[in-house]
């Protein structure tokens, strides 16, 4: 092997080795909580394990998002919450990139518990769409160029939620999906990437709904699924078309998941329900009524369905048959949704305690607990073989 | 072209340069007028982020007439440029500079500059100066930046109480006349009473205290609050109306003891679901007065003064953050007929069976203005009176 060759070699492997660094919006991939990178972090401590920490410069409840070498994440800030923030840091290094910040241009009302740095942005190989709860949207290239912005409740001024809003949007393909449920003018929006023009919009019932739409193939239409207090929707993306409804699911909070045309629901527990064409075929397949989720969404991993309620109680439960596994208390509050990778299930509680469950036993395994203090209300994120957990002061990329 | 030729016309350019402005400054000025030029739904885009991007690439010289071009009327504008003022500071730090803490500081005491621009400014002053805070925050106690203006109390605050000095009631009871944002009216409040003094919370806040009341009208289905029941445009509280299912309704008399003025529906209307009813306070200004009407209700509001609505917000139970529902308008010279409307919906739950409200009228800080309201019997009063206020309800607040 000449060393023109070796070189090339060694590049593929190196290249193969590294985990792919992805995990663009809410949950990651199509917001199943679920990595496929190996060798994640068990242990850890606020002087163990960190690969880096950052600080931050104001709260958020909101999940950071990777894509290749950049972290995204949205804060909020102020006495009336009226300053938005937006951050990218080097995923490898925490080396801060930029920082850019917009004046809240709606309410900024919420649940105390909640703030204007809720919803989850999304990201691409182009940048980061950050969306905040006072219906401020802006679109932002790697470099921190502000590529395009809105102003949502400027341009649809009866939207409100004082309860705060959560939702977060989506990328498919070329389009930025909105989540715009609420008391107001509730809709579901496609926004072209490049200039934030609306592609499409569509009327929804005026009701606060937290949950994120997921997505589907169905023949050649990507179709987007989204649940709410009305009941169970699927859109067809290019157009909006508005192609089946159901009353199947209620969901308000919690986010479903979806693995292929069957779609685990907070409904009754967690239900399976199979969906055709044209959504939703006869009843569910499978009720895990143990599998109670709180405001955190439920997960499916390695053919178990997990769930943990706002008080730490965890259940879990075979995919399958719905058969409880085991039901068990957590210390402390939760408002995270559970995320897994690498055969491990990962439970970060309101004050930075994440257990580390065992995925592949059928007993309550937990394999180890860390401790990094802190207000810690985000879901984590899994990419390029790390752990990354944001508080409401600092940014904590762990593992190596 | 020979050497001299080329020499005569670079002659004849810089010639030229004191009489047309510089080029940096031509794209400043292009640039932030397509931001400025952007409109609603993304109308002006395409053209904003290429501007956005000229603008940022000016760096250091961008930064003040970016600041200057800010406007509280274009809060989409606004944003496009608060942005590009954080990408053209960094552009500058990364290149070892900082932007002119005179310019800045000069920048910040201009209250003909948006309040925003004033306050990023002010911040960006203190990452190279943190003694500005001392020397600017003392003229900010009554600046139109609420953020300058907090900072500047809390300061204050500070200061008379290390000091203090024989004046602290007055001092205080002053600071207590800057305060707006309801923590440090109320901190403030409190402070001045430990000090053996005496202020009133609900006429600094200038809350409607004396009101007229009729309801129940129809609202099933939430489909009374787009009906424009007679009250509605009612020019005085007098006649009789058919309200829910029917039964007459009347105008009732209606006060508050409350120290934040709040109107409880359930005890002066009765626990009515499905259902509209009106407030209708009369206020008198000396003179044409513009004015901000601030409500705070946990169910669905509409705002209308002398028949022209304000604001109106269609949302139930989800919390009631103070002012959150507000409408501009101006006050006539005289009396002024102010309605606010209320809806109930029909939920079930415990925590949805409230209905309620607070309405003030303030300047457009927050703070009171020399208005008046006018009681039942025809009294004039100052907004915010409470005629008996030893009531336990305000002591419970």
């Amino acid at each position: 092997m000449n060393r023109y060759l070796l070189t090339v070699a060694l590049a593929v492997g190196a290249l193969a080795s590294v985990p792919a660094a992805e995990w663009a919006q809410f949950k990651g991939p199509n917001a199943t909580g679920v990595s496929t990178d190996k060798d994640l972090p068990l242990e850890w401590g606020k002087e163990k394990g960190l690969k880096w920490k950052a600080e931050l410069p104001a709260r958020g409840v909101s999940s950071p998002v990777v894509f290749g070498d950049k972290l995204y994440i949205t804060c909020s800030s102020g006495n009336r919450d009226d300053r938005l923030h937006t951050l990218c840091f080097d995923a490898n290094t925490g080396k801060k990139l930029w920082h850019r910040q917009l004046q809240a241009t709606g309410s900024t009302a919420a649940h105390p518990k909640s703030c204007m740095a809720a919803s989850t942005p999304v990201a691409d190989e182009t940048g980061v769409y950050a969306l905040f709860n006072t219906g401020d949207l802006a679109a932002y290239d790697t470099d921190g160029t502000l590529r395009w912005y809105r102003s949502l409740v400027g341009d649809y001024p009866t939207i409100t939620n004082q309860v705060g809003m959560a939702a977060s949007p989506i990328l498919v393909k070329d389009k930025l999906i909105v989540p715009m449920d609420n008391a107001g003018e509730s809709f579901l929006a496609a926004v072209d990437v490049k200039y934030g023009k609306n592609v499409w919009k569509v009327e929804r019932p005026r009701d606060i709904n937290w949950v994120t739409p997921l997505t589907r193939t169905v023949g050649n239409v990507t179709e987007i699924i989204f649940d709410a207090p009305s009941g169970l929707a699927g859109y067809d993306s290019s157009t909006g078309e508005k192609r089946w409804a159901s009353k199947l699911t209620r969901g308000s909070i919690p986010t479903a998941t979806i693995d292929g045309n069957t779609l685990y629901a907070p409904v009754g527990g967690v239900s399976a329900i199979k969906l055709g064409d044209k959504g939703p075929e006869g009843e569910p397949t499978m009720k895990a009524k143990d599998v109670q989720p709180g405001m955190p969404s439920p997960l499916l991993y390695m053919g178990k369905l997990y769930a943990v309620n706002g008080q730490g109680v965890v259940s879990c439960a075979d995919a399958k048959t719905g058969k409880t596994l085991y039901k068990e208390r957590l210390k402390g509050a939760f408002s995270a949704s559970p995320v897994a990778g690498d055969g491990k299930v990962y439970f970060l509680n309101e004050t930075g305690s994440c257990s580390v469950l065992d995925a592949t036993a059928d007993t309550f395994e937990v394999l180890a607990t860390n401790d990094l203090g802190g207000e810690t209300l985000g879901t984590p994120a899994i990419a390029g073989g790390k752990l990354y957990i944001r508080s409401d002061k600092a940014l904590y990329a762990i593992g190596k | 072209m020979t050497r001299w030729t080329r020499a005569a016309l670079v002659a004849g350019a810089l010639a030229l340069v004191p009489l047309v402005p510089a080029r940096g400054d031509e794209d400043v000025t292009r640039a932030l007028a397509t931001l400025k030029g952007v409109k609603k739904q993304g109308q002006g885009n395409e053209d904003a982020g290429p501007a956005w991007k000229a603008l940022v690439s000016k760096g250091g010289a961008a930064l003040m007439p970016t600041l200057e071009a800010f406007d509280e009327a274009n809060p989409t504008a606004n944003n496009w440029l608060r942005s590009a003022v954080d990408a053209i500071v960094q552009k500058e730090a990364d290149a070892g500079r900082k932007p002119a803490a005179d310019k800045l500081e000069a920048f910040v005491r201009d209250t003909k500059f948006a309040p925003s621009a004033r306050f990023a400014a002010f911040e960006l002053l203190l990452t190279q100066d943190a003694t500005a805070k001392d020397r600017l925050l003392p003229g900010f106690l009554n600046d139109k930046s609420a953020d300058l203006r907090r900072a500047a109390i809390a300061r204050e605050l500070d200061v008379i109480e290390k000091l203090a000095r024989p004046t602290v009631r007055a001092d205080l009871e002053k600071l207590f006349g800057f305060a707006r944002d309801k923590d440090q009216v109320d901190l403030l409040a409190k402070k001045v009473t430990d000090n053996g003094g005496k202020v009133s919370v609900s006429e600094h806040f200038g809350f409607v205290t004396h009101a007229m009341l009729v309801g129940p009208f129809d609202s099933t289905g939430g489909k009374g609050f787009a009906v424009a029941y007679p009250p509605e445009s009612a020019k005085e509280p007098t006649g009789a109306f058919k309200g829910k299912n029917d039964a007459e309704v009347k105008w009732i008399a209606a006060s508050t003891s409350d120290k934040y003025a709040q109107f409880d529906l359930n005890k002066l209307l009765g626990k009515h679901k499905d259902a509209a009813a009106y407030a209708l306070a009369v206020i008198v200004a000396d003179k044409e007065t513009p004015v901000e009407v601030r409500v705070t209700s946990i169910t669905a509001v509409r705002i209308v003064l002398n028949g022209k609505e304000l604001y109106a917000r269609e949302e139930y139970h989800h919390g009631s953050p103070f002012d959150a529902s507000v409408g501009k308008g101006t006050l006539k010279k005289g009396e002024n007929v102010l309605v606010l409307k209320v809806c109930q919906n029909n939920q079930q739950e415990a925590w949805a069976q409230n209905w309620f409200f607070q309405m003030r009228v303030c300047d457009d800080t927050g703070g009171p203005l020399p208005l008046k309201q006018k009681t039942a019997d025809g009294k004039l009063v100052p907004l915010g009176f409470i005629a008996n206020p030893t009531e336990p309800k305000e002591e419970k607040k």
